[in-house]
């Protein structure tokens, strides 16, 4: 990447996260507002944009397919929320629970920890969720499959979270 | 993929209180009975979350060769862009 590129990209991500900070300040609020509602109101919120971002993208009913696909949407659209798989030392596949597949991925550079952090909100709130719903209609998009994004670790440099995508 | 997060336990400084052992998503430490102290069993279930040396009382806990995620907020230059909001 050339330095031009990189200078390109740092200020996109300025320009994303001051917005997503002001999001944060607004999730903040609602969940002030309407309480335990405010999961549900941003939920549905990131669910019609996952529909929205990946309508053109390339249908797949493979997991790891749809996980590549989904990365380079979020690429297309200017969304810096990378995520890997995480394998742990014992097991290194996808596990299958009765009728879903189950993939935990690890989320790093992740603007709404970072927005959630300027501001000492708590994570796990209505934000996350946003991103859960996020995840929900762009599998459903991609893949025809109803799935959840749960956390299972929220921490301070990368956080731990288990989708499970059903059959 | 990252490679191999690098944690170090300071000996002398872990109390064995135990509390990296709950806090770990991966189960990445052990307790050594033995010597009363966490230890390293799993390095490469590491996500490198840094919660274990956030909660650390005694500050035991030390990670190496990890992506660190931007902090924009603790940016000069994004700080000052803040500042119309502030």
């Amino acid at each position: 990447m050339s330095q031009r590129d990189e200078e390109e990209l740092q200020r996109t991500r300025e320009t994303l996260q001051e917005t997503m900070n002001f999001l944060g300040a607004v999730a903040a609020g609602l969940e002030d507002a309407v309480g335990e509602s405010a999961k549900s109101i941003t939920y549905l919120a990131g669910k019609n944009l996952g529909h929205r971002v990946c309508v053109g993208a390339r249908r797949t009913n493979d997991v790891e397919e749809a996980l590549v696909e989904l990365r380079r949407v979020l690429k297309e659209n200017g969304c810096l929320w990378t995520f890997d798989r995480f394998y742990s030392k014992a097991s290194r596949s996808t596990s299958a629970q009765e009728g879903a597949d189950e993939v935990l991925l690890v989320f790093r550079d992740c603007m709404i920890r970072q927005a959630l952090f300027s501001y000492g909100h708590p994570q796990k709130g209505s934000l996350c969720n946003m991103m859960f719903g996020f995840f929900a209609g762009a599998l459903e998009t991609i893949m025809g499959r109803t799935s959840r994004l749960e956390i299972k670790h929220a921490g301070e440099n990368a956080c731990l979270k288990c989708l499970t995508i059903d059959r | 993929m990252e490679g191999m997060v690098d944690i170090q336990i300071h000996e002398a400084a872990c109390r064995g209180c135990r509390m990296c052992l709950d806090i770990c998503p991966t189960d990445v430490f052990a307790f050594d009975e033995g010597r009363g102290m966490a230890t390293v069993q799993a390095a490469e279930d590491c996500i490198a979350c840094l919660s274990c040396a956030y909660l650390c009382p005694s500050n035991a806990i030390s990670h190496h060769q990890f992506h660190a995620v931007k902090n924009f907020y603790r940016d000069i230059s994004f700080c000052r862009r803040m500042e119309r909001f502030l």
